[in-house]
């Protein structure tokens, strides 16, 4: 029955959403700043292994916290190469993903004697059922039974993420480093520590993503897991022109866009075109997004260069 | 621009008391001295006009004071006490603040936000309080802003005012505005002027770096000539007028005495009609015939750029027409013009002229790359290359390692030599040439001009763009003048140096001098 | 006024020579420093580092089957880099090979199926095309985008990637689906023998020192040959010079009458071009079908090839060649000691890493050094205002 797929496709959605919202934002945070970061999808590997691992020997909650922390202190790897030695930010990013691979690979070796997944069922956090959500009608309500607290936590966010970059100093100075640098160093701020702190936020938010995912939506680790999710969420920042509630929309459009496939399977509309179809969506998507509105869509000015690309040597 | 009547100059709010006086500033560059033995008494409410041409030293001499460069020689105080000025920060700190030309703000954000920001009083933002402040601090002053409006809606004039409250918000008491009405209309700058006279009666001081001499006469209370990185005069306007400013800043011209061929002026080579190009070029009307230099003078920054690259079909023109004898090539490309004959060379020379990663014998054929001499198939003809980079290296005795050097190995001046050599190479019926000595030694510069008139002498027509008399009175058969995106006259090299000091800085349109 | 006299300030080498002298030292730090991490954590398992790089050196040579499968593993990373450096020397990005070459393998797997019953001469040559004009018209997509709407060729080439990877999934259980039965892979018909690359070993009679596992085929020679060739377009070729115009200074190349966006679209098509045949090693020597399990990543090793080769095919090759090793030294490190694998991983990150911040460190300081002499010499004569 399509409206029973209906909840549960949203349930899945949901999950997906979380994932690309959080790493989204952290990657606005980072390219608000001016620095590039098409490492999002390496850092939210790392934060797959490194939380699986914590959350086997601690617990669900350290876990996350693991997850967070080494996707920060990676991300300091990123953030030296670009804001210190000035490295082509798409280069370090590009490094970021391949390292964070081997990584994976090693450190799953490591704790789980196997390279490439752990043993599955992953303690994780107890679930919610949301109070007046979950009572809805047509089965919608499905989606918001059984629910991670991570994606009440993860939506949350955007209220803080908004007033932090609108009212505090930091914000204002951090949007400041990635419009118009040369204007923030006349005015005497320091552009430096501004963007490592970008870079180390979207490297704790994806890294909290990849945990979200291994943790709370697989309980394992695999490799692979994170199936490109943290170039969509590229996508989804770019959509939602670095501003958090249209990010949050475009993350929940491409979420729902990776649910369909897997749970509306038999559903009339969709048996036409095949699944594989379905999954470019939100690629192709953003790129005619960004073709036909490249005049609305407007990185931050500094950060905007960067996706110029290199000088020839 | 008529003066304002009833402007006392100052006394209401005049305490005349000292407030920054430098002595003794000398700050050297590589080669040349840019502030020699400078002294000035800067006093709380007053206009301090600080005049030159370019390359007097007047910017450096600021940015001396706002700490941005650190002085050979010299002594700072401020308010009697010798002071250390070691950056922006400390400037600011003791009360001196600077509006630089080219204006650093954010344009997304919002007039407040760029006031505020490295200023903000706290980790929290309170936005209702500073645009309160910044609100107060414009009806105080007389300025029109409004304090949530975004940047990058606002007109030039009024992003002028944001720089200005951004150091007045800080609690300057002495500004630097550089060239401030470079970009100002008319209105703009009456504005300016009374908002400046405003801070001025409040007891604020403002010194005035400018090289227009009607607004100085106009706004100043003081006025300091700089000349090579000297002072040499100093005035009020009501001891002095445009004519006297004009010589003591321009002096006597010509460096060198060129003998100038005489030569048969031809057909008509270049006509450009009512070219208007954004954003500074206003309509202008002017003919170039073959074995005639057109000598464009003015102070940068007045159309010439945009000029030079309309007419090269680098900048596209919004209304008007560029024929190239006789045919109509508004709208044609670059590669299509250079075939029909245009050469340029560029004022910038690295970013428009060399590429400088690359060897010499590859930037000599820059523009000529698919010319049947240099390559087929697609492939190029290294040999035949080398021999012309070769050949026009030795012609223009262009001092270089090897042709494999890259050109940015080359000094300044050889880098131009490349330059001229090629474009010249190619033969053209039409040389663009902007700015053709900035930055060059002596030795340099003549070597150009001579290399000018000779091509002068082989019947090529030269539109010769230039903000220094010396170079405009040595090549040019025919002056005109350019200010504010229009030409302002027409002049014959015998014309004096204040006559076409004042028609480039803002006088009048004068009738033709013969 | 005309600006008084200026004296040149004099140089110790000449500024051609302080630049490759540069190179080499960044290279040599960056190879210490990656060699030193490496030892670190080789100690950690007790292992001796000299022995480790030893074997892995010996894995490498020993046998002519050893050097076979090192020049093996090179061979892609050569196509791949070649694709990444000839459109970097233009100023763009071309992180789309990943894709590209999966669409060539696509088209080219399209191209062996149907055309089944040509001869060698005839069949191999196309599928070669047909993997070149799949690639192209992949890497055309984000060129025209960018050049007519400004459409970041960073992002549009990533969003291909996925598209590309998820068009191949369709490909083989779709259209291009296997006909035979009872298979557990996903996969497409096997391609006949006359598509397939034919093996130097074969063409020389040399089986017994390169043997059937050891898939080294002309494919190897033939991206030699690329280098030659992509150094004869960048170097010495019309569109090679206006390319490097362009990317080195588009200012300057646009007043000498070179068309920026035609320069781009021309080069990005190349780069496609040669992305075609990264997979063709995998799919016409090695397997001879493609399937589910086809080999990914090469699009991203090229990147760091071509960085770690300068962006030069002759240092590409080089560096292909090395990277080659590292992945042949997988094998010496499972086999002869208890080192984990993915460490060589990591080692060729730290590696990456540190050449391309070396590069940039020493780069950025001759050019600034440069830069400051020239413009002090100009701001001197003009006095700064």
């Amino acid at each position: 029955m399509p409206l029973l797929d209906l909840g549960a496709a949203l349930a899945l959605c949901l999950k997906y959403s979380t994932i690309i919202f959080l790493a989204g934002l952290g990657g606005l945070f980072c390219e608000r700043s001016g620095i590039v970061n098409i490492g999002l999808e390496g850092l939210m590997v790392t934060g797959t292994v490194m939380a699986a691992w914590g959350a086997i020997e601690f617990g669900p909650v350290e876990g996350l916290l693991l997850g967070l922390l080494a996707g920060a202190v990676f991300s300091l790897v990123h953030a030296v190469a670009t804001v210190t030695f000035r490295v082509d930010h798409i280069v370090s990013g590009v490094v970021i993903n391949v390292v964070a691979l081997g990584l994976a690979r090693f450190l799953s070796q490591l704790f789980f004697g196997a390279a490439t997944q752990s043993d599955s069922g992953i303690p994780d956090l107890p679930k919610l059922d949301i109070p007046l959500l979950s009572n809805l009608p047509w089965g919608l309500g499905r989606a918001f039974e059984n629910m991670s607290p991570v994606v009440l936590v993860a939506f949350g966010l955007v209220w803080p993420a908004i007033w932090v970059l609108r009212r505090t100093r930091f914000g204002l100075r951090l949007r400041s480093a990635g419009e118009n640098p040369e204007a923030t160093r006349t005015l005497g701020v320091r552009v430096a520590p501004l963007r490592y702190a970008g870079v180390m936020i979207s490297g704790a938010l994806a890294g909290l993503a990849g945990g979200f995912l291994s943790i709370e939506v697989n309980q394992l680790y695999h490799e692979g897991q994170t199936q490109g999710l943290g170039f969509i969420a590229l996508a989804a920042l770019i959509l939602g022109n670095w501003r958090p509630i249209p990010l949050m929309i475009g993350a929940l459009v491409f979420g729902f866009a990776q649910a369909i496939p897997l749970r509306l399977d038999d559903f009339f509309l969709w048996s036409w075109l095949p699944e594989q179809f379905i999954r470019m969506i939100p690629y192709v998507v953003t790129i005619v997004a960004i073709a036909g509105f490249v005049g609305k869509v407007q990185p931050p000015a500094a950060a905007g260069r960067a996706y110029e690309g290199a000088g020839g040597t | 621009m008529d003066p304002r009547a009833g402007d006392d100059h100052g006394e209401a709010g005049r305490t005349g008391a000292p407030f920054v006086v430098l002595s003794g500033i000398t700050k050297r560059f590589p080669g040349i001295v840019a502030n020699d033995d400078v002294n000035l008494t800067l006093v709380e409410g007053e206009v301090h006009a600080l005049i030159g041409e370019n390359g007097a030293g007047k910017s450096t001499l600021m940015r001396v004071l706002y700490g941005l460069y650190p002085p050979d020689q010299g002594r700072i105080s401020v308010r009697g006490e010798d002071v250390r000025i070691h950056s922006p920060r400390d400037a600011i700190a003791l009360g001196i603040g600077m509006v630089h030309q080219h204006f650093v703000l954010v344009d997304r954000f919002t007039v407040t936000e760029n006031i505020i920001l490295g200023a903000e009083g706290g980790p929290l933002l309170d936005m209702e309080a500073a645009h309160a402040k910044v609100a107060e601090l414009a009806t105080r002053y007389g300025f029109g802003v409004r304090p949530s409006a975004l940047v990058e809606g606002l007109s030039v004039g009024e992003e002028q005012r944001v720089e200005i409250l951004k150091a007045l918000y800080r609690g300057v008491d002495l500004l630097i505005l550089d060239e401030p009405t470079a970009v100002l209309t008319p209105q703009e700058t009456d504005e300016l002027f009374a908002n400046l006279r405003t801070l001025r009666d409040a007891g604020k001081t403002i010194v005035f770096i400018s090289h227009k001499l009607d607004e100085v006469l106009e706004i100043a209370d003081r006025i300091t000539v700089l000349r090579r990185g000297r002072v040499v005069g100093e005035a009020t306007p009501s001891t002095t007028s445009k004519e006297k400013l004009a010589e003591m800043m321009v002096g006597r011209p010509v460096l060198f005495q060129l003998e100038k061929p005489d030569v048969q002026i031809g057909e008509s080579v270049l006509r450009v009609e009512g070219l208007w190009a954004a954003p500074a070029l206003r309509g202008v009307d002017l003919e170039v015939k073959s074995g005639e230099i057109l000598g464009i003078a003015g102070v940068e920054g007045n159309g010439q750029l945009e000029l030079a690259e309309a007419v090269v079909g680098l900048r596209p023109a919004v209304k008007g027409r560029i024929a190239l004898d006789g045919a109509d090539v508004t709208t044609w490309s670059v590669d299509k013009r250079r075939d029909a004959g245009l050469a340029f060379v560029p004022a910038d020379r690295h970013g428009q002229g060399l590429v400088l990663n690359m060897s010499l014998w590859e930037n000599c054929i820059l523009g000529r790359q698919d010319d049947p001499g240099f390559s087929r198939f697609g492939l190029l003809l290294i040999r035949k290359i080398k021999e012309l980079a070769a050949k026009l290296i030795r012609l223009f005795d262009v001092r270089a390692r090897s042709l494999s050097a890259p050109a940015a190995s080359l000094s300044g001046g050889n880098q131009q030599k490349l330059i001229l050599a090629r474009e010249l190479e190619s033969d053209p019926r039409l040389l663009v040439a902007a700015q053709p000595t900035r930055g060059l030694d002596v030795g340099s510069i003549e070597f150009v001009w001579t290399q000018l008139l000779e091509q002068k002498s082989e019947g090529r027509a030269i539109l010769l763009l230039s903000a220094e008399l010396d170079e405009i009175y040595a090549l040019s058969d025919r002056i005109l003048t350019i200010y504010e995106g229009r030409i302002t006259g027409e002049y014959q090299p015998d014309a004096s140096p204040e006559q076409l000091g004042l028609a480039m800085t803002g006088d009048q349109r004068q009738e033709e001098a013969s | 006024m005309a600006a008084a006299a200026t004296s040149v300030p004099a140089r110790r080498l000449p500024a051609w020579a302080q630049v490759a002298l540069g190179q080499a030292l960044a290279l040599g730090l960056a190879l210490a420093l990656a060699a030193l991490v490496g030892g670190v954590i080789i100690r950690l398992y007790h292992e001796s580092p000299l022995d480790v790089y030893a074997t892995i050196w010996r894995f490498s040579t020993e046998r002519p089957s050893d050097i076979g499968r090192v020049l093996e593993n090179a061979t892609p990373l050569i196509y791949s880099a070649l694709a990444v450096a000839v459109a970097f020397k233009a100023g763009m990005f071309n992180i789309g090979v990943e894709g590209q070459y999966l669409v060539g393998m696509v088209t080219a797997a399209a191209a062996a199926v149907t055309f089944d019953s040509l001869p060698a001469f005839a069949l191999l040559p196309l599928v070669v095309l047909a993997a070149m004009a799949g690639s192209m018209i992949w890497a055309a997509i984000p060129a025209v985008l960018k050049v007519k709407t400004g459409a970041h060729e960073v992002v549009t080439t990533i969003m291909l990637n996925g598209v590309a990877i998820s068009l191949l999934a369709w490909a083989i259980l779709h259209p291009l689906r296997t006909t035979d039965t009872g298979l557990v892979d996903l996969r497409t018909d096997i391609f006949p023998d006359a598509a397939m690359f034919p093996t130097i070993a074969h063409t020389f009679g040399l089986e017994k020192q390169l043997p059937e596992s050891v898939y080294l085929t002309w494919l190897f020679p033939l991206a030699l040959l690329a280098c030659v060739l992509v150094w004869f377009l960048l170097f010495r070729s019309r569109l090679g010079y206006e390319v490097r115009a362009v990317g080195s200074s588009a200012g300057s190349a646009q007043a000498g009458g070179i068309s920026i966006g035609a320069t781009q679209i021309k080069i990005f098509l190349i780069s496609g071009a040669l992305a075609g045949f990264v997979g063709l090693n995998q799919l016409l020597g090695d397997k001879g079908f493609l399937g589910s399990n086809y080999e990914a990543g090469l699009g991203f090793a090229g990147i760091t090839v071509a960085f770690l080769g300068r962006n030069h095919p002759a240092g590409i090759a080089v560096a292909a060649v090395l990277i080659g090793m590292l992945k042949r030294g997988q094998d010496a490190l499972a086999l002869e000691t208890n080192i984990p694998i993915e460490i060589l991983i990591i080692l060729q990150g730290v590696l990456i890493l540190s050449v391309v911040i070396a590069y940039e460190i020493v780069n950025r300081r001759i050019a600034r050094r440069r830069q400051h002499e020239i413009r002090a010499e100009e701001t001197a004569l003009e006095g700064a205002g």
